[in-house]
């Protein structure tokens, strides 16, 4: 009974085993449960529409040589394009706002990431109105001062690669801005004070200090590009591009479904992924980048007098460009009867807002993307946290293996990952098929990787030592996560907590196959309306979900005023 | 060939008329008369239920019009639905099925060959609605009850009148050869049962010379007529082969600036079909909808909702008084539904090659 009380015999339990033991079984079974049926169904050469497969084969991956080279190479075109402009533009704007004085930072960070809160189609149909061959605004303005021909054509690879660096780029800049958040700013003012210039400073410390963070953010805008359906479904089509995506898209549309090519073009996807996956893990591991240590700092940023306008100009551009004119595009469209950008044949309403209101199911969709969005980033943000602990910070052997297996779900297309969810989970019988659990689970296994690569970016920063301190002092091992690495880890959570609501509001491609009658969300609404329905009514219908969320999130905001000051 | 497809329209010809033929097999003995329809369906027993569900791959608005047309009537009954494109919401039922679960009573697919092949699946399940016997023959399965086309849509060739002036319009379907209309023809998908009906109902009248030519003229593909018409109207292509009428009717009535011709050797048609489908988790509900949709007041309920033409001949069309109705168009249908469903993958092929997917 003594020993009992003392609790110097008493076997303790170890929290950091049992938690790491259930978050790999909880995240084990939601990624490798859907990617044994993608393999399976890739190696499907019978029956389309078998299930389980009967015959099997390489048939469908002998056929990406043989007949979708030049969707491959359109795929990869674009995708290398797009990344190196986001991760520019990512990178320069991060920069600007957290370690430069520009006025108004709050208000431009605020507007900088207006894009991420928009359904993916949004910035496509807004600048094949604006930049459209023919009859785009530029193109008329242009014909207007006299020129001939076409300035501007939108319907091309840069033109596609464009849209998708200015509105799925965005998560690039959030990264980043993460990791450098949680800068120590001492190392940039040593520079400073040695004599480095401005420039000098930034690319020699401000840059390799926050490398994981830009590693981190490129590969994930890599895979994001490379399985980046709206912008190729808007724009490629019309000028006779083709992507892997758009490809899939026709594969599973037509019938019988070509489920088996689909298949194996995403997981042809994956040898990329795991290129890209190793080259990172060989570049963190050569280096140290913790930031974060003992000594206590304050974010500083440098003074750039005159220079701060530039910057400022730099950064009001980028809100034109991907907030302000495709708004305004967008805004106008959703007024027409019939959408035209010939403003002389133009006929004003305000039909389809009111139609696009009145549409009950919509209403609840967006109430039911708006929830799912609140509990999947709650719920999700601290699992991913632990996750993101376990494969950088524990001793776990095989631990490198779980940070591949988290990346599955961004390696493949997320309409091909859908369909594996969907056959996943149609065949555990559970009767959550059709209702909103299996969108907020399908939701966490997909942004599985945005959580873990935004906040991985952070947990490399802080210094082991402080970690160290914690345990050397006697904490437990959760009394160590809760009081030093969570709260050290808080800004890079916030910023993962909104870029996962974000992302499941606008999420696409699994909630396409996952959605039941009474279980709908809004963004598959948003481009069955651009199927079917016109551009008139998919521009009025994005614009009410943009303004919908915008309202929550500074709703939730106020609610949370701390949390509010440290984002800013 | 050509004397086979002159003999599939004769054999169309006499469907269209309508009216005669019906099975009346399985009818029940006592119909209800309600308002407008008849039913078979025990109505308590629907209300009960509460709840209906329809899978449909037409616009979402539409739906939502038509489902509120008979939430009217029966407020008791909470409408749902599910809008996907004809391939995959039937994947979507078929993966559901075998994994039994069961949460559609209804279900819409523009395309016969899926229907077909419903039907031998075991899909279906036979349900005699007192109405059917107003539709032509071949616009119910054999026996009768398992599905029946709701609709049918037709296509033709349009354009912008503000662009082409109405003498340099093509007339015919050989007039899209024109080289003046290279890179400005647009045409759905080959995905698009639609899209089939054209090439399957023109390739024997016209020889596949004509579809190798007409490759030459670039056309664009797209998945909807929206984006089709959306083109034409801002100038970015002049011609739409194979332009579905409704769209034609929906834009013009908004003020688009359209014109639409029927070519003289027929235009294209294929049906939107609909039917119980079997383990349906509202039987009830269903039978009861399906006797509503296929009445007069249900079908003017859809020419409301979706502007597309009844098979029922005493059922006005869609749209203004401006509208050619079915039995002033000469159709071009297909005779044989399962030859139809065999040339499927030649078509998506050859028609893949002919908009450059690039596969």
């Amino acid at each position: 009974m003594a020993d009992a009380s003392t609790g110097i015999l008493r076997p303790r339990i170890n929290g950091q085993a049992l938690t790491t033991l259930a978050v790999l079984l909880i995240v084990g079974f939601l990624v490798l449960l859907p990617m044994v049926f993608l393999i399976e169904e890739s190696l499907n050469v019978g029956d389309p529409m078998a299930f389980p497969p009967v015959e099997f084969g390489l048939g469908n991956y002998v056929a990406i040589f043989q007949e979708d080279l030049k969707t491959v190479w359109n795929t990869v075109i674009i995708a290398v394009m797009a990344t190196v402009m986001a991760i520019l533009i990512g990178f320069t704007l991060a920069w600007i706002l957290t370690r430069t004085n520009v006025p108004g930072r709050d208000k431009l960070e605020r507007l900088m990431e207006l894009p991420y809160y928009m359904t993916p189609l949004v910035g496509a149909l807004a600048w094949a109105v604006i930049a459209g061959p023919k009859s785009g605004f530029i193109n008329q303005l242009w014909k207007a001062i006299g020129g001939t021909g076409d300035i501007a054509d939108i319907y091309t690879h840069f033109g596609i690669a464009w849209v998708m660096a200015l509105f799925e780029g965005t998560v690039a800049f959030v990264m980043i801005s993460a990791s450098m958040k949680s800068m120590d700013p001492a190392l940039e003012e040593s520079a400073r004070v040695m004599g480095a210039s401005k420039l000098r400073t930034t690319l020699t410390v401000t840059l390799p200090l926050v490398m994981p963070g830009v590693l981190g953010a490129m590969l994930f805008v890599f895979a994001e590009m490379l399985g980046s359906f709206a912008a190729a479904l808007v724009l490629g089509i019309p000028g006779r591009i083709y992507v892997i995506t758009t490809a899939i898209w026709d594969s599973t549309l037509s019938y019988p479904p070509d489920y088996g090519r689909a298949s194996a073009m995403g997981l042809a996807l994956f040898a990329v992924m795991f290129g890209m996956l190793t080259f990172y893990r060989r570049v963190i591991a050569r280096g140290s980048f913790a930031t974060i240590s003992g000594k206590a700092f304050r974010p500083r940023p440098m003074e750039m007098g005159r220079l701060a306008w530039v910057l400022f100009s730099v950064c009001a551009l980028y809100v034109a460009l991907a907030v302000v004119f495709p708004i305004a595009a967008l805004l106008m469209t959703s007024l027409q009867r019939f959408a035209t950008v010939i403003l002389s044949q133009a006929q004003w309403t305000l039909a389809n807002y009111q139609l696009a209101l009145s549409l009950g199911p919509v209403r609840t969709a967006l109430g039911n993307s708006l929830m799912l969005g609140f509990g999947v980033a709650s719920v999700g943000v601290p699992m991913m946290a632990v996750l993101v602990w376990i494969i950088y910070r524990s001793q776990l052997k095989g631990r490198g293996g779980i940070e591949y297996l988290v990346m599955f779900p961004q390696a493949v297309p997320r309409l091909v990952f859908g369909l594996a969810l969907l056959w996943a989970w149609l065949n555990i019988p559970i009767g959550i098929y059709g209702t909103l659990w299996l969108l907020a689970l399908a939701y966490f296994t997909v942004m599985l990787p945005l959580g873990v690569r935004t906040l991985a970016g952070v947990v490399l920063q802080i210094d082991k030592s402080l970690e160290e301190c914690a345990r050397v002092c006697g904490a437990s091992w959760a009394y160590q996560m809760r009081t030093v690495t969570l709260p050290l880890l808080k800004p890079g959570l916030l910023a993962a907590w909104l870029l996962i609501f974000m992302a499941c509001v606008r999420e696409l491609g699994a909630s396409a196959f996952l959605m039941g009658p009474n279980a709908k969300v809004i963004a598959p609404s948003i481009v069955s309306a651009f199927a079917t329905s016109g551009t008139e009514l998919t521009a009025a219908m994005a614009l009410i979900q943009t303004f919908t969320v915008i309202v929550a999130l500074v709703i939730l905001f106020r609610v949370a005023r701390g949390m509010t000051k440290e984002l800013a | 060939m050509k004397l086979w497809a002159v003999m599939g329209i004769a054999i169309c010809a006499i469907g269209w008329s309508g009216g005669a033929g019906a099975q009346n097999a399985k009818l029940c003995e006592k119909p209800v008369q309600m308002e407008g329809f008849k039913t078979c369906a025990d109505v308590a027993k629907a209300k009960a239920e509460g709840a209906f569900t329809l899978y449909s791959t037409d616009p979402e608005q539409g739906q939502v019009k038509l489902l509120a047309a008979f939430n009217k009537l029966f407020p008791e009954i909470k409408t749902s639905y599910v809008r996907l494109q004809a391939g995959a919401l039937y994947a979507k039922v078929l993966s559901e099925r075998q994994a039994k679960s069961y949460l559609v009573d209804v279900i819409q697919i523009s395309d016969m060959g899926m229907i077909l092949d419903f039907q031998r699946k075991g899909g279906f399940r036979q349900y005699v609605s007192p109405e059917m016997q107003f539709f032509p023959k071949e616009a119910k399965s054999q026996p009768e009850g398992y599905w029946t086309w709701g609709s049918v849509i037709m296509a033709g060739i349009a354009y912008n009148p503000n662009n082409v002036p109405a003498a340099d319009a093509p007339k015919t379907w050989e007039d899209l050869l024109d080289p003046k209309w290279k890179d400005a023809i647009n045409v759905k998908v080959s995905n698009s049962g639609l899209q089939h009906g054209v090439w399957y109902m023109l390739k024997p009248i016209l020889g596949m010379d004509y579809f190798k030519k007409f490759g030459e003229q670039k056309p664009r593909a797209f998945d909807s007529y929206v984006q089709q018409y959306g083109r034409l109207v801002d100038g970015q292509d002049k011609i739409i082969m194979g332009a579905q009428y409704s769209g034609y009717i929906e834009f013009k009535a908004k003020g688009a600036p359209l014109a639409f011709v029927f070519p003289e050797t027929g235009v294209p048609a294929v049906p939107e079909t609909y039917g119980i489908v079997d383990q349906a988790p509202h039987p009830y509900a269903a039978e009861l909808f399906m006797d509503w949709f296929l009445s007069p007041v249900g079908q003017k309920a859809l020419a409301e909702a979706l502007l597309l033409h009844s098979p029922r001949s005493d059922v006005p069309p869609p749209g203004g008084a401006d509208t050619v109705p079915l039995s002033k168009m000469k159709l071009l249908s297909p005779a044989d539904w399962n030859d139809f469903e065999k040339d499927r993958p030649s078509f998506a092929k050859e028609w893949n090659r002919i908009v450059g997917t690039g596969r």
